[in-house]
């Protein structure tokens, strides 16, 4: 019997391991171009298959499979290593990508230097792309490879990159990004380098002109980037990466400097950990609200109450696709909200209990329907929201104070006359006798 | 002599029990026509609750009967006002719902399973029977019992009252007009016998009133207005005394129980002259007595200036309090009461309920009818006893017929007071005509003919609306002289009716304009004031008729079909329905204007948001949409089927009060045409095109009409046959006769871009700047 239990637990075990790390899911669609041979990114897609996801491979103009059946994403996440293709399958367009995204599929998506299909999606995310026909050039540092191919130290302080990585080697074009917050740059181009026809030098001139100006208008610096992700408000996750080269074998083998192995393959595998949801992913699992001294929650608050509110948040471990208490997180904040925020104040971890946020307040003098919010948006992390609305409402009728010692004059003053009115009465009562009989006299004469 | 002959074998106790027996038969038929003519809307509809307020009172009336009084006092509600939400007990006038939660209870303690809505719904019909009870009582202190009866017929079948009280007009008038003519019963009952007793009748009255209407303010402005007016006339009286205080000091503690009115009584304007009155009344009292106690001339002098200092001082107090801000100064919508044109100005909140626009005068004839002639005359010939309780009458009819002059809806205040006046008058006509005493041809100095020539003056005179002073005194004259026979024992009698067929003219001619009354008010009542305005009725082309539906077809829809805590943003007058009918959240209601004086800046500040955003392009609107938690947007559109209450119609008083708090982004004038006309065709302003109100309401209208003309058929105006495009919004539902229109409010857009853009790119629009400019700063 044991033994079985033993077997069932060690096959169970080892399910787990073989099985994806993602998220969100495991399989994947690869979309390649047919000029692209697959054994050119051996090590990036093998890579990927040894940690547990399955990839589906498939030409762009192939029918089936489609990435989008029935309105249903088929694929947890799809690769388009198509930088140059002209034509697709009817179900791969700008919008059919962008439907994709908000069904929470993630998407790895090749950039080339000609006008494709998909190039007017990179607008959508405010990613400028430079004018056709115009690589990223840079002739720094000197190097025995053409000025197209640019080893980019990285540089990136996003937790998704382990430091220290090696330069990767990099072949393509460069973006520009616009003002969108949900943009996540990994790898941007060298200073030095720019983007330039390479072939005919028929903008050489204009190039000129522009770097007189003071670079206006023109792709070049380090403000530019060449692999980029984006978030999208709905946790998909998706990423640009200017030139496809750069998870090929031959990048990946290829030296930076002597002995030294350029850092691409670890670069395209943490982009792809990072994209498909392995890292830097974390939830909300639960929120819960109650006064102070209490443990159950109310379906609505007095004002003045305190009030504590607690959270817990989870981060995805993919080595052991779970999900794990988190305290790491020093800058969340809550805000008690009606139309605006009435208070806004730290929600720290707790320490002794993992993953567990906490803050204890008063509830302001004002009644309104407020919530609780929680919003943490950080560059790169799942973005978490929550949000519990909780009606404040003024004291009961019994809940004012009876007494109130500034109406003391008031007591004074209801008593003294109930007092004077019984007094009065008793004597005029029990008052003279006569009197009574001198004024019946008069009423009978 | 006598014009027709008496039983004479007839006992007086039989006689009185006769006459009581045919009161009480009479007063029962009269509640019995008051009822059942009031129930024309349940069986021309159903029984259902009417309007827009009555919703909000019904929903208040089940949470009183399903969790109790304290519940209900408590009662904060969350889903109005959103996300303000509505402290309902401290906002409310209790005593519509308690009344009802009474009748519920009582009911169950009966074992009696009565549905909560059909109290609701049959409560004012009920309460107009008493009122006619009420009115007759107090007609009676007026003048007799017979001028009792014909008030309570007036009351209860005149359409002035029944227009407020008609079944399933579940509203706080269904039971304020018995307890405003009940209160004038008691006081003036008070103020005839001095009883302390009767005065403690009228302040518990008058608490109830005050617990069921705000309209109380008119009961503490008349009942000081009354004894002022005695106090001038030199008619204090220990009697007018012990009323007043009485009333006063226990109905002003009452009043005070009331938590939506609280400190009033003693902080406010409106309440100032009941307390001055009392003041005064405790100076002329005690001057009163100490003058009994002294002879000398001049301290009565003394006393008398001493008098008059006090109340100056009195005065001064009160105005330098008022300065200082401990009373409250009077609110706008009293001074909308003196000047029409003030709300307009400054609140355009309150101008933009159509109740509150001044009285056409065919409005006069049509909730009174002959009541409106007969009218004045019967405050003429109150004039003639002018006892105590007459003066009361006289100054209703005074301030009442001003107040119903300046708003349509004071129209209910006046309508009791001229039916007292009325009655009064045509009783004393009736009782001339019937008397059969004749007079004493001997004893006429000017001869037997000038009597007739008068007769035949006066039935002129009441067939048309009097119009010279001579004649009116002519008139009283008359009167005075027949209708009061046991003075006449003494006097002479000056002038007379011969004859049966003089006698038979006029009573005839007064009997056919009865029936007309009667004719007009069943008329109008089912015709003009039956109809529950939730559900419409038109007649199909065959006579039958046609029921629209479309606003419960909608409000179901939404209970149906949208998550529980849905936010439902809609102008406000349908706040109370969305509440009572879909039970979702709302963002304003019709609480607005009822208390707008005393809701926070906040609140005053929500209702305009809520303009704006339905004023503003889209782009505009829709941030305000989000921050509100708006789920969906509701809209009423007449364009197709020519209901003309619409939206659009109303939406220059959305453009207003948004202008009042945003008066640089919201313009009136941006939404008239150039030549100053309000179109919503081709030649509309950009800023109407671009309204969300406009496009909501005409969204995809061009569609229905395939291709021809497009036609709106409230404002008869042709429009392009391109409809106009939303991005913020989706369509959600929209009702048979396109009435109702609901939209939801789309999510923020997942890639963080304005739904404007993301709608064009979702169609396969190219971006019109496919080559942005690079953003870089230049090198220094």
């Amino acid at each position: 019997m044991f033994r079985i239990w033993r077997v069932l637990l060690l096959v169970l075990s080892l399910a787990i391991l073989s099985y994806a790390r993602s998220s969100t899911g495991s399989s994947v669609l690869v979309v390649l171009d047919p000029s692209l041979s697959k054994d050119n990114y051996s090590i990036f897609f093998k890579g990927l298959e040894e940690q547990g996801y399955e990839l589906t491979f498939r030409a762009p103009k192939d029918v089936a499979p489609a990435i989008i059946q029935d309105g249903i994403a088929s694929f947890a996440h799809v690769i388009l290593f198509t930088p140059e293709t002209k034509t697709y399958a009817k179900d791969i367009t700008p919008q059919s990508l962008v439907d994709l995204l908000s069904q929470n599929t993630n998407v790895i998506l090749a950039l080339g230097s000609k006008q494709t299909p998909l190039t007017s999606l990179a607008s959508e995310f405010s990613l400028i792309l430079p004018p056709p026909g115009t690589p990223l050039i840079s002739h720094f540092p000197e190097r025995d490879t053409p000025a197209t191919v640019i080893p980019i130290p990285v540089s990136s302080s996003s937790p998704a990159l382990t430091s220290g990585l090696a330069p990767v080697w990099y072949s393509g074009i460069p973006f520009a990004l616009g003002n969108n917050p949900l943009l996540v740059p990994f790898l941007n181009a060298p200073a030095e380098s720019f983007a330039a026809d390479t072939t005919e030098d028929s903008g050489a001139d204009a190039l000129v002109d522009a770097a007189e100006k003071g670079g206006e208008g023109l792709w070049a610096g380090k403000d530019m980037s060449v692999v980029t992700g984006f978030q999208t408000v709905d946790g998909g996750r998706v990423l640009f990466v200017g030139g496809v080269e750069l998870f090929n074998d031959e990048f990946a083998k290829k030296e930076v400097t002597k002995g030294v192995r350029s850092g691409n393959a670890q670069f395209a595998r943490e982009m792809a950990a990072w994209t498909f949801q392995e890292s830097l992913v974390l939830r909300i699992d639960d929120s819960a609200h109650h006064k102070v001294n209490e443990t159950e929650p109310r379906d609505k608050y007095t004002t003045n109450d305190r009030i504590v509110y607690t959270t817990h948040i989870s981060k995805y471990n993919p080595a052991t696709n779970a999900w794990e208490p988190f305290s790491g997180l020093t800058d969340v904040q809550l805000e008690f909200t009606m139309l605006d925020p009435h208070i806004r104040t730290a929600l720290p971890p707790v320490p002794s209990k993992p993953g567990e946020y906490s803050v204890t307040f008063r509830v302001p003098d004002r009644h309104g329907v407020f919530k609780f919010v929680v919003d943490y948006k950080r560059k790169g992390w799942t973005h978490l929201h929550s949000s519990t609305t909780v009606p404040v409402v003024p004291p009961r009728h019994d809940e004012y104070p009876r007494f109130l010692s500034a109406a003391w004059p008031y007591y004074v003053g209801a008593i003294s006359t109930s007092a004077g009115f019984v007094l009065f009465s008793v004597l005029w009562l029990a008052g003279d006798d006569r009197d009574q009989r001198k004024k019946k006299g008069v009423k009978a004469e | 002599m006598l014009a027709y002959s008496l039983p004479s074998d007839i006992s007086p106790s039989t006689y009185v029990n006769a006459a009581s027996l045919v009161r009480i038969v009479a007063l029962g038929l009269i509640s019995a026509a008051a009822i059942s003519s009031r129930l024309f809307a349940v069986i021309n509809f159903e029984s259902i609750i009417h309007e827009f307020d009555p919703w909000f009172n019904y929903r208040a009336t089940k949470v009183l009967a399903s969790e109790g009084f304290y519940e209900f006092w408590n009662w904060f509600d969350p889903t109005a006002w959103y996300p303000l939400g509505r402290v309902v007990g401290g906002t409310i006038y209790p005593g519509l719902m308690a009344t009802s939660g009474v009748i519920y209870n009582l009911l169950h303690a009966l074992n009696l399973p009565v549905d909560i809505r059909n109290i609701c719904v049959l409560l004012a019909p009920g309460f107009s029977a008493l009122t006619a009870w009420a009115t007759y009582m107090f007609t009676k202190e007026m003048k007799d019992e017979s001028a009792g009866l014909l008030a309570a017929a007036f009351i209860g079948i005149v359409p002035g009252y029944i227009s407020r009280s008609v079944a399933g007009s579940y509203d706080n008038e269904a039971i304020a007009i018995f307890l405003l003519m009940f209160t004038f019963f008691a006081w003036i009952k008070a103020l005839k016998t001095g009883s302390a007793l009767f005065g403690t009748v009228a302040a518990l009255f008058y608490f109830y009133m005050v617990a069921a209407w705000g309209g109380y303010a008119f009961i503490t402005n008349m009942i000081p207005l009354h004894a002022f007016v005695l106090l001038l006339m030199g008619r204090y009286t220990s009697r007018l005394y012990v009323a007043y205080c009485s009333w006063y000091a226990i109905g002003t503690l009452s009043s005070m129980q009331v938590p939506f009115v609280g400190f009033q009584p003693v902080r406010t304007s409106e309440h100032m002259a009941a307390l001055g009155i009392f003041g005064l009344l405790q100076i002329v009292a005690f001057a009163q007595l100490i003058r009994s106690h002294v002879s000398s001339k001049q301290f009565q002098d003394l006393l008398f200036v001493s008098v008059i200092s006090a109340a100056g001082l009195g005065m001064a107090a009160m105005v330098l309090l008022t300065y200082k801000g401990w009373i409250a100064p009077w609110t706008g919508r009293f001074y909308s009461l003196w000047d029409t044109g003030y709300a307009k100005k400054y609140i355009p909140i309150i101008a933009s309920v159509s109740e509150h626009q001044p009285t056409a005068w065919p409005s006069f004839f049509m909730d009174l009818h002959m009541l409106t002639f007969l009218f004045p005359f019967g405050v003429l010939a109150l004039f003639r006893q002018l006892r105590d309780e007459h003066v009361f009458v006289i100054i209703y009819a005074v301030m009442g017929t001003y107040f119903a002059g300046v708003m349509v809806r004071l129209m209910l205040t006046l309508t009791p007071c001229v039916c007292v006046a009325s009655a009064v008058g045509l009783s004393q006509l009736i009782d001339t005509f019937v008397d059969p005493r004749e007079p004493d041809v001997e004893q006429e100095k000017e001869g037997g003919d000038a009597a007739p020539s008068k007769q035949a003056a006066k039935k002129e005179k009441n067939a048309a609306p009097i119009t010279g002073v001579g004649a009116i005194d002519d008139i009283v004259s008359t009167l005075s002289g027949a209708s009061s026979p046991e003075k006449d024992k003494s006097g002479k009698t000056k002038a007379g009716i011969f004859g049966l067929d003089t006698r038979m003219v006029v009573l005839f001619n007064t009997a056919a304009m009865l029936l007309f009354f009667v004719l007009h008010c069943t008329w109008v009542t089912s015709n003009a004031y039956s109809s529950p305005s939730v559900v419409l009725a038109s007649t199909n082309p065959d006579g039958s008729q046609h029921i629209i539906d479309d606003f419960r077809e909608a409000y179901y829809w939404l209970r149906m079909n949208t998550k529980e805590d849905a936010v439902v943003m809609s102008w406000w007058d349908y706040g109370y329905q969305i509440a009572g009918m879909a039970d979702r959240v709302t963002l304003v209601d019709n609480n607005t204007w009822n208390n707008s004086t005393r809701l926070t800046a906040g609140c005053a500040a929500h209702i305009a948001t809520v303009g704006k955003a339905m004023s503003s392009p889209e782009e505009i609107a829709y941030p305000i949409l989000r921050k509100h938690d708006v789920n969906y947007v509701l809209v009423i559109f007449g364009g197709l089927i020519g209901y003309s209450g619409d939206d659009i119609n109303k939406f220059l008083w959305m453009v207003r009060i948004a202008q009042g708090v945003w008066p640089d982004e919201i313009q009136e004038p941006n939404y008239f045409t150039p030549q100053g006309e309000y179109r919503v065709d081709d030649q509309a302003s950009k800023a109407m095109r671009e309204s969300l109100m406009y496009k909501m309401s005409y969204y995809r209208f061009a569609e229905l009409f395939g291709g021809g003309q497009v036609m709106d058929r409230v404002r008869q105006q042709q429009l392009p046959k391109q409809s106009p495009t939303l991005d913020y919004l989706d369509e959600a539902f929209t009702s048979e006769n396109w009435i109702v229109r609901i939209y939801q409010v789309k999510k923020e857009d997942s890639l963080g871009r304005d739904l404007k853009s993301a709608n064009g790119f979702a169609q396969g629009k190219k971006r019109k700047r496919s080559k942005p400019p690079v953003k870089r700063r230049a090198l220094a």
